[in-house]
C-alpha cells in the first residue's frame, strides 16, 4: 500500500514536472516574453508654434535598436506633440524637416493597461501616415490632455499604441510623460516640456502577439 | 485681538455666573399646541400630518445657538451644507442638489440676485426669524422654477397680541464682527407694526496672510425691514411688508502681479403688499403683489487710482399672484394664479434681457379619514423664454396614531435655464476666451467668425432646438415616530434629474482658447436617507442626532464607465480601475452628520448649547485626469467643527450670551477657504 501510494507519488509529480516543462519549452520556442523598456527623456524639440510655422528636425527612433537613428531605419519618430510612423507618406509635404517614409509602418491605438494588451490588433486597425493626416490621431482622440489652465500636457492613460515597426515586426509603446525627468505632477512654471518618456515592448520573433 | 474678546468672553461670563436672580421661567413651548407651517401647502397647515419631508426652525433654536446669518443657521441642519460649488460661490447643498435647485423665499416670496445660480444667504439676518420652515424634495408644483430641490420659507415676526415690545441687541465676534439690532413690535387694535434693523460689519479673515488677497475682505451692510398691518375688519387684512439690504465690501484682485482696488456694493429691496379676504368661513382669497430689486455695482481702480474694471448687475422680479383656498370638510383645495416679470441687465449682457411667465397652480389637500392625507395639485407655467412646464405632484401620509406614520410623495421640479446661460456674452480679457449665451451664441459666433476670430467651430453643434430646463424627477419616503422620550424621523430620498446645463466648447478661436456655451448635457442622480433624532432625558438636558448618507453620480459616467478607468499612479504606470471606485459628483460626502446637546444648568440656569458637525471626506477636482472623481483622486479630509454657546437671562429683560464657533479652530485653508478659524462672541440682548 505504502509503495503504490510512493509509485503515484512519484509517477504524478514526473507529470507534474514533464508537463511544466513542456508548457515552457513551447512558450520558448514560438514566443519568448517581451521584454518592456524604459525610454527616458527622449528629446522632441521644435521651433515655431502658437499660430507660427512649426518646423525643426524629428527625433526618430528605432524600436529594435532601443536608440535615437539618423538613418531610414526609425520606426516612429517626435517633434513636440506630433509623433510620426515610418510608413505611408509625408504628412506636410511642404515641410521639409518631416523625414520621407520608407519603411512599411503603421499604429493602430488600443485601449487598455500596458501589460494587458497582448495580442496584436485586428490588420485593418492599423493606419500609416497620409498627406494630412496623422497615423496617431489627433485632436479629441490625440494621445495628451492638454490643460488650458496650467497649459501642461498630459499623456492619457490607457492608450497604447500597437507600431508596425518599418521592416513589419511588431511594438507596442506607452507614452508616461512629456517633460524632463517625468514629474508625477508637473509644474507648470518650472517643468521643461518636449521630453518623452515612455514604455516599450520589441516583439522580434511573434506574428501575432506581444 | 483674540485676546481681548477671549477676555470679554469670560468677564460675561462671569457676571452671568455671578448673577443669581431668579430667571423667567423659560419659554413657554406648549407641547400639545399643534405645529403648523406654511411653505409645503401655502396655507396654514398641521405638520404632524404633511406628507413631506419638512424641518422647523425655531427662533428659540437660533437665539440659543448665537449665530447671526441665515446661512450660519441653515448649515447647522441635517442634511444640508453650505459649500462653494464649482462655480466659487458658497450656496445651499440640500439633498446633493446644488444651490441652483434650492428656492429662498422671505415671508412667501423669493429672494433674487444669484451669482452663477447660487444665492448669498449671508444677506439675511435671522435677528427677526420666527421660524425657518425647510420643504425638502422637488416643489415646482407650488412655486415653479428652482424649487427643483426644495424652498426654504424665512418666516420674520410679526405682533400676535396688543402690545409694545422690542429688543436691542449687541454682538460682538472675532475679526472685529459686530453685529447690532433693534426690533420693535407693536400692535393696538387694527395696526400693528414691525420694524427690524440690523447693522452688520466684520473685517473679514485671511487665512493665509503671505497672499495679497484675504478670503473675506471687510465689509459692512445693514439691513431695514418696516412691515405694517392693518385690519379693515376680522374678514379683510392688509399687510405692507419691506425690506432694504445695503452692502458695502472692500473689492481687490490681484491680476498679473497687480493689485487693484475698489469696492463693491449690493443693493436690495423686497416689497410686498397682500390682502387676506375671507369670504366666508369657507372661502379664504390672498391678493399678494410682490416686487423686488437686487442691484451690484463693482469697480477695480489700478495703482494709479485709474478705473481698470467696472461691473454691475440690477434684476427685477414683478409679480402679482392671487390664491384662494376651499374649505370642504377637512380638505382643502387651493389655486393660485400668477405672472412674473423679470428683467435683468447686466455687465457682459448686449441689452436688458425680459422674462415673462404666467402660471397656475391647484393643489387638493384630502383628509378621507383621520388616517390619510392626501396632498396632490400641479402648476402650469408658460414662459416666454422656453417651453412651458407641468409640474406634478402628489403625497401621502398614513398616521398609524399620534406618535408614529409613514409618508410618502412623488414630484417633479425643474429650473429653467438663467438669464446668464442664455444672453452671456463675455470674453475674459486676459486670457482670451469667450461664454456665450444659448440664444445669442449663433449671431455671435457668425460675427467672431467674420472678424476672422474663429479658427473652427466644432462640427454637429447647433443652437436650432430652445434650451430646455433642467428637471427633476424626485422621490421621498419616510416615517415619523414619538415615543415618551424620545422622537425621530427618518426620510429616504431619490432625485433623478435630466437636461443638467452644462458648458461645452463650441469653436476653437484662433488664440488658442475656446468659445464655451450652454447644454442640455447630463444626468445625474442622488439618493440617500436622512435621520433625525431627538432624546429628551430630562427638562434640562436633551441630545439630538442628525444624519445624511448621500450618493450623488452622473448617469453617464456610469454607463459609460470604459472612458474612465484608466488611471495613471504615481509611477506613471497605467491602471485599470473598477467601477465601483467611482466615487460620485464633485463636492459630496457620503456622510454628514450632527450631535446637539442643550443642556440648562438648573443652578445657574444657564443655557449650554453645544453642536458637533461632521463631514465625510469628498472631492474638489479631478487630480488624475480621468474627468471623474474616484477614490484614487485626492480628497479633502473629513472633518469635525464644533460649536458652543452658553445663553443667560441675567433679568426678565437682559440676556446674555458667550460662545464659540468651531471651537477647536479646525481649517485647511487650501482646500476649504470659506472655513474661517475659531471664532469667539459675547452677545447682550436687551428686551422692552
Amino acid at each position: 500500500m505504502k509503495t503504490n501510494f510512493l509509485k503515484l507519488s512519484i509517477l504524478a509529480l514526473t507529470i507534474f514536472i514533464t508537463s511544466c516543462s513542456n508548457d515552457d519549452d513551447k512558450k520558448e520556442d514560438t514566443t519568448p516574453a517581451v521584454v518592456t523598456t524604459k525610454v527616458s527623456n527622449l528629446p522632441a524639440p521644435q521651433t515655431g508654434g502658437q499660430g507660427q510655422t512649426v518646423g525643426g528636425a524629428f527625433t526618430k527612433f528605432s524600436f529594435s535598436e532601443n536608440k535615437i537613428v539618423t538613418n531610414d531605419n526609425w520606426d516612429i519618430a517626435f517633434r513636440g506633440t506630433t509623433i510620426i510612423v515610418n510608413g505611408g507618406t509625408k504628412v506636410i509635404t511642404a515641410d521639409a524637416d518631416e523625414p520621407a517614409r520608407t519603411g512599411s509602418g503603421a499604429v493602430s491605438v488600443v485601449s487598455g493597461t500596458f501589460a494587458s494588451v497582448t495580442a496584436f490588433p485586428a490588420a485593418a486597425t492599423f493606419k500609416a501616415d497620409a498627406a494630412s493626416v496623422y497615423a496617431f490621431p489627433s485632436g479629441v482622440d490625440a494621445w495628451y490632455n492638454y490643460d488650458g489652465a496650467t497649459h501642461i500636457i498630459s499623456a492619457k492613460a490607457g492608450k497604447v499604441f500597437v507600431v508596425k515597426t518599418h521592416d513589419g515586426k511588431y511594438a507596442k509603446f506607452e507614452i508616461l510623460s512629456y517633460y524632463k525627468d517625468a514629474p508625477s505632477n508637473p509644474d507648470p512654471a518650472t517643468a521643461v516640456a518636449r521630453y518623452y518618456t515612455f514604455n516599450f515592448a520589441y516583439q522580434a520573433n511573434s506574428t501575432t502577439a506581444f | 485681538m483674540k485676546i481681548k474678546i477671549t477676555l470679554f468672553a469670560v468677564i460675561l461670563f462671569v457676571i452671568n455666573l455671578s448673577a443669581q436672580e431668579k430667571q423667567k421661567d423659560s419659554i413657554n413651548v406648549n407641547e400639545l399646541s399643534e405645529v403648523t407651517v406654511v411653505t409645503a401647502t401655502r396655507t396654514e397647515r398641521a405638520l404632524s400630518s404633511l406628507p413631506l419631508p419638512i424641518t422647523i426652525i425655531t427662533s428659540e433654536a437660533i437665539a440659543k445657538s448665537g449665530v447671526t446669518r441665515l446661512n450660519e443657521i441653515l448649515n447647522e441642519q441635517t442634511g444640508i451644507i453650505l459649500i462653494p460649488d464649482e462655480s466659487g460661490f458658497e450656496g445651499i447643498q440640500m439633498q446633493g442638489l446644488d444651490a441652483a435647485y434650492t428656492m429662498i423665499l422671505i415671508d412667501g416670496v423669493p429672494l433674487v440676485g444669484r451669482s452663477s445660480g447660487v444665492l448669498d444667504l449671508s444677506r439675511v439676518s435671522v435677528g427677526n426669524i420666527e421660524r425657518i420652515e425647510i420643504v425638502k424634495g422637488a416643489s415646482s408644483a407650488l412655486y415653479g422654477s428652482e424649487a427643483m430641490g426644495g424652498v426654504i420659507n424665512v418666516i420674520t415676526k410679526r405682533p400676535k397680541k396688543d402690545i409694545v415690545e422690542g429688543s436691542l441687541s449687541y454682538r460682538y465676534a472675532t475679526f472685529n464682527t459686530n453685529d447690532a439690532n433693534a426690533n420693535i413690535l407693536w400692535k393696538k387694535k387694527k395696526f400693528s407694526a414691525n420694524l427690524f434693523t440690523n447693522f452688520y460689519s466684520t473685517d473679514g479673515y485671511d487665512l493665509d496672510k503671505t497672499t495679497v488677497l484675504k478670503n473675506v475682505e471687510s465689509f459692512y451692510n445693514y439691513t431695514i425691514q418696516p412691515k405694517l398691518y392693518y385690519d379693515f375688519s376680522e374678514n379683510l387684512k392688509l399687510t405692507l411688508s419691506n425690506r432694504f439690504y445695503n452692502q458695502k465690501m472692500d473689492n481687490v484682485a490681484l491680476i498679473d502681479s497687480e493689485i487693484y482696488k475698489g469696492d463693491a456694493k449690493e443693493n436690495e429691496w423686497n416689497s410686498q403688499i397682500k390682502f387676506d379676504h375671507k369670504w366666508s368661513s369657507k372661502l379664504y382669497s390672498e391678493y399678494e403683489l410682490y416686487t423686488t430689486n437686487y442691484k451690484n455695482d463693482s469697480f477695480l481702480n489700478d495703482q494709479n487710482n485709474v478705473l481698470y474694471d467696472h461691473t454691475y448687475y440690477n434684476q427685477w422680479l414683478f409679480r402679482p399672484e392671487v390664491r384662494t383656498t376651499l374649505s370642504i370638510n377637512d380638505n382643502k383645495l387651493t389655486g393660485g394664479i400668477g405672472v412674473n416679470y423679470e428683467s435683468l441687465d447686466r455687465t457682459y449682457f448686449d441689452k436688458d434681457v425680459k422674462f415673462n411667465s404666467q402660471y397656475v397652480f391647484i393643489q387638493y389637500d384630502y383628509n378621507p379619514t383621520k388616517k390619510w392625507n392626501i396632498l396632490a395639485g400641479f402648476r402650469y407655467d408658460n414662459h416666454s423664454e422656453y417651453a412651458s412646464q407641468l409640474s406634478p405632484k402628489l403625497a401621502i401620509n398614513y398616521k398609524f396614531n399620534e406618535n408614529f406614520s409613514l409618508k410618502g410623495s412623488v414630484g417633479y421640479g425643474y429650473k429653467a435655464p438663467d438669464f446668464r446661460q442664455l444672453f452671456f456674452d463675455f470674453t475674459n480679457p486676459s486670457v482670451g476666451y469667450t461664454v456665450l449665451g444659448y440664444n445669442v451664441a449663433e449671431d455671435r459666433l457668425i460675427q467672431l467668425e467674420s472678424e476672422g476670430q474663429i479658427l473652427k467651430r466644432i462640427d454637429g453643434i447647433s443652437f436650432d432646438e430652445p434650451l430646455k430646463a433642467e428637471s427633476a424627477v424626485n422621490y421621498n419616503f419616510g416615517t415619523f415616530y414619538k415615543k415618551n422620550k424620545l422622537r425621530f424621523d427618518v426620510n429616504a430620498f431619490y432625485n433623478s434629474i435630466s437636461n443638467l446645463i452644462d458648458t461645452g466648447i463650441v469653436a476653437q478661436k484662433n488664440n488658442g482658447q475656446n468659445v464655451f456655451s450652454y447644454f442640455n448635457r447630463s444626468k445625474v442622480f442622488t439618493y440617500g436617507a436622512e435621520f433625525n433624532s431627538t432624546y429628551k432625558f430630562t427638562n434640562e438636558f436633551s441630545v439630538s442626532v442628525g444624519y445624511q448618507y448621500l450618493i450623488a453620480k452622473d448617469k453617464s459616467v456610469v454607463d459609460n464607465f470604459d472612458d474612465h478607468k484608466y488611471i495613471r499612479n504615481a509611477e506613471l504606470q497605467t491602471i485599470e480601475i473598477k467601477k465601483s471606485d467611482y466615487f460620485g459628483l464633485y463636492n459630496r460626502s457620503k456622510h454628514t452628520a450632527n450631535l446637539k446637546v442643550a443642556y440648562t444648568i438648573p443652578k445657574i440656569k444657564t443655557d449650554i448649547n453645544l453642536r458637533v458637525f461632521y463631514r465625510s471626506k469628498y472631492g474638489i477636482f479631478d487630480s488624475n485626469n480621468n474627468q471623474i472623481l474616484d477614490k484614487y483622486d485626492e480628497f479633502v479630509n473629513d472633518y469635525f467643527i464644533t460649536n458652543l454657546a452658553a445663553s443667560k437671562n441675567i433679568t426678565d429683560k437682559l440676556f446674555l450670551q458667550a460662545g464659540a464657533n468651531n471651537l477647536f479652530d479646525y481649517k485647511d485653508p487650501d482646500q476649504i477657504p470659506n472655513l474661517a478659524g475659531r471664532q469667539l462672541f459675547a452677545r447682550i440682548q436687551y428686551n422692552f
